[in-house]
């Protein structure tokens, strides 16, 4: 069990939910493919399949385990339950820079974060397909792209981004969301915010560690993790070590370890 | 895809109940093209649990639609408690700023998930083990389920030095170890008591060897059966007629109903840790069991829309050549073909309503933790997050009428705030006579708290479903060839194992013969989702 302190590291540890948002093929998924097995498929189907990740993230101080949790496309006819949100600490909104009905969608994706999810939650703005870019995704440091076409282009609207499609150089940059304009957005509403790419991995691993950051201590204590019922002391409360490990039952056949 | 009409499907379910979910989930893995639909905008349906605001919006339009619920009413007793003013229906915010208000209060709306159909399971249940084994089981938190009471207006002993709640509560003895330690039980009680949890808490294999015990007569009622048979007094009739969970009055309860209960009871103590037999889904119950599941589906390649309901059903029947011979007419004057139609009968319009069991439910926030309700009884055991009561008839003062049960949930379940509690009331009578006796059960049990123990928020309703009767178990419906329905949703106040046979037979009658049928609900880990 990964999650007692007497594991292998003395770090504490804890588990963060992180719920994965954005528009359809804009490379969630990928992200965190990248970032779990730093691995890349092109042209990948959409999410069937795994979608419920787990990864840790080492710090200085501590050691965060990501749960990942992917849509699985539910997203799609606005079906997401309310468990999907429930008690996230963290929340990766993706959008695709070349792309930027994609940037209006993650918009929407945050407004619904900030109505749903609990109120400490971190949100981090990603735009992913750097690689798509001039910026190219080889410097970490994502350096600001030229500005344009922010300066015209309205928040949200379409009909500016596609103007801006037309001013495009005929370089080869597919970027048409500039930012300057995703991280003026970003910062208005307090978000993190980079700007990635999952297939040659730019930025992905500082997404989750600064995600990991910026995790208040306070909110990982309360932090999802192994409860097992038989190490539960007497009369203790308050009852986050007394759920239940369906595990338990069935300790014979099910995995050793298992227990989120 | 952007359109549910771009290809025809396999399956279309309707409805997002705890039945549909599980064979969503069980289709979806089994290679078919599952599309789940549900005409609200929220999952669950009569099982559906909700927020103080989505309680409101669901109680406004509930009473207007076809749906398994008749007659929901809220009342928000936040704005005068002690008294009583003019502003019954105000909301919290809606207070006078300023002047230090130290009364309990009402949190946000989101601070609350209150579920229509809340039920526990028992440890060693049939559904604990498709969660386990179709590994769904690694999204959803689990608490335990304490004690039994027996509310007793009549304090039991005299100098008591209990405090709380439970001075007018008796604690129903689980097994032989609180028999012994009960107090309020007499020694020639005791020995009766004893004999029979000896007697129904025998192996099976024991029991058939055991020529003298063969021929138990089970029909008679339960009261004759244990007073012929073990002698056991009338004063403890009620208390093991509580541990059955029966919702019917004791003198409509057959042995054959209440001893395989009570049995189950007896042997789901310890089978996931010491000193509890039950647990609960945090965060909402079954409701979040069933949104476990639907996701779960979603993973495994089905399709969920929400706000989509079904207007018309055209079946091709027998005679169609097609191999997707329902058609279907959405609400979102979408068109989509299937093989296969399920769903329940309030999904399905061409269905006619199925005969329903009425009972009365209330849900109750309570401004107090009833700590008191929920010791540790056993060491080495969690802190329970729920507590039954049972209410037997006479102590309400309607002695012919059935039980009422109140299931309280702590904030340990995630469903309410700290320092504050739901109570969760059913009882087996409909309309006013019903609401009257569940809110004599939770003002008596407010008042036995104290003073500072006040209702907060409630909600009452009527809900349509089946209570399982030790009888027929529930089947499908079958329509036509291509078209099947779910009976009603359950009424029963813990998960009733059947639920996951019929769920099986739907499955094998969709899949026939492509899949092994052992194979129901075993899924792999998926690549990544175990622990390193």
């Amino acid at each position: 069990m990964s999650e007692s302190a007497s594991a292998n590291a003395p770090k504490p540890s804890s588990s963060v939910k992180l719920v994965l948002l954005g528009e359809a093929a804009v490379g969630k998924s990928s992200l965190v493919l990248r970032f779990v097995n730093n691995d890349f498929q092109e042209n990948k189907e959409p999410t069937i399949g795994a979608a419920f990740l787990t990864q840790k993230c080492t710090l200085p101080t501590r050691t965060i385990k990501f749960e990942i949790w992917d849509t699985a496309g539910q997203e799609r006819f606005a079906s997401l339950a309310p468990m999907y949100y429930r008690n996230a600490q963290a929340a990766l909104v993706v959008y695709d820079v070349t792309k930027p009905s994609s940037l209006t969608k993650a918009k929407h994706w945050v407004a619904e974060l900030q109505r749903q999810a609990s109120p400490g939650i971190v949100i981090a703005l990603v735009g992913n397909k750097l690689d798509l870019t001039n910026d190219g995704g080889d410097d970490a440091g994502a350096s600001p792209a030229p500005q344009a076409e922010s300066e015209s282009g309205q928040e949200g609207n379409e009909g500016a981004a596609e103007d801006a499609e037309e001013q495009l150089p005929a370089s080869g940059d597919a970027r048409k969301v500039s930012t300057r304009e995703a991280s003026t957005y970003a910062e208005e509403e307090g978000l993190l915010f980079f700007e990635t790419s999952a297939k040659i991995g730019t930025n992905v691993v500082e997404v989750f560690t600064a995600i990991a950051n910026a995790i208040p201590e306070s909110s990982l204590k309360t932090g999802r993790g192994a409860g097992g019922a038989g190490q539960t002391a007497l009369g203790s409360r308050p009852g986050e070590d007394s759920r239940v490990n369906l595990g338990d039952r069935n300790a014979a056949t099910a995995k050793e370890g298992c227990a989120c | 895809m952007e359109s549910l009409s771009e290809h025809p499907w396999d399956v279309i379910i309707a409805g997002t109940g705890l039945d549909q979910s599980l064979l969503a989930l069980a289709l979806s893995r089994s290679g078919k093209k599952v599309l789940h639909l549900d005409q609200n905008s929220y999952y669950g349906g009569s099982e559906a649990a909700f927020s103080l605001d989505e309680a409101s919006e669901w109680m406004n339009c509930v009473n207007q639609r076809r749906t398994p619920f008749e007659d929901a009413k809220i009342s928000n007793h936040q704005a005068s408690p002690q008294s009583a003013s003019s502003q019954v229906d105000s909301a919290a915010s809606e207070l006078p700023q300023g002047t230090p208000d130290n009364r309990p209060k009402l949190a946000a709306s989101r601070a609350y998930t209150l579920s229509l159909s809340p039920y526990f399971l028992y440890t060693r249940s049939e559904l604990i083990s498709i969660l386990i084994s179709s590994k769904v089981y690694r999204q959803l938190e689990f608490m335990a389920v304490g004690s039994w009471w027996i509310y007793s207006p009549e304090p039991p002993n005299a100098e008591s030095h209990e405090l709380g709640a439970t001075r007018l509560f008796h604690r129903v003895p689980g097994n032989r170890e609180d028999v012994f330690a009960d107090s309020n039980i007499s020694m020639k009680s005791k020995r009766t008591l004893m004999r029979f949890l000896r007697q129904i808490s025998k192996p099976q294999d024991e029991e058939e060897q055991d020529e003298t015990e063969e021929k138990e007569d089970l029909s008679m009622p339960f009261a004759d059966y244990l007073s012929s048979n073990f002698s056991v007094p009338r004063d403890l009739q009620d208390p093991l007629l509580s541990l059955s969970l029966s919702q019917l009055a004791q003198q409509d309860t057959s042995a054959s109903y209440a001893v395989p209960r009570i049995k189950r009871h007896l042997a789901s103590i310890g089978a996931l840790g010491p000193g509890f037999g039950g647990v609960v889904s945090k965060y909402g119950g079954g409701s979040e069991i069933l949104q476990v599941g639907c996701r779960a589906s979603a993973v495994g390649g089905a399709v969920y829309a929400l706000d989509t309901g079904i207007q018309s059903i055209t079946d091709g029947g027998l005679s169609s050549e097609s191999e997707h011979p329902v058609e279907v007419h959405l609400s979102n004057g979408e068109t989509i073909r299937s093989r296969t139609l399920i769903g329940s009968a309030w999904d399905l319009p061409s269905i006619d309503q199925p005969s329903c069991t009425k009972v009365s439910r209330s849900i109750t926030i309570a401004s107090s933790a009833f700590t008191s309700l929920f010791p540790v009884t056993t060491e080495g055991a969690p802190v329970p997050a729920s507590a039954v009561l049972m209410f037997p008839g006479d102590t309400l003062g309607s002695p012919q009428s059935p039980p009422v049960y109140l299931q309280v949930h702590s904030s340990d379940t995630g469903d309410c705030p700290r320092q504050q509690s739901i109570i969760y009331g059913s009882v087996a009578v409909s309309g006013p006579q019903g609401h009257a006796l569940l809110e004599r059960a939770v003002d008596r049990l407010l008042q036995a708290e104290g003073t500072q123990a006040i209702a907060l928020w409630s909600m009452r309703y009527t809900q349509l479903g089946r209570l399982s009767n030790g009888g027929t178990p529930p089947s499908i419906q079958t329509h036509s060839p291509h078209v099947y329905s779910f009976p009603p949703p359950s009424l029963d106040l813990a998960f009733e194992d059947e639920t996951v046979d019929m769920i099986k037979q739907a499955w094998i009658k969709i899949v026939g013969d492509e899949v092994a049928h052992d194979e129901f609900m075993i899924f792999e880990d998926r690549e990544g989702t175990s622990d390193d």
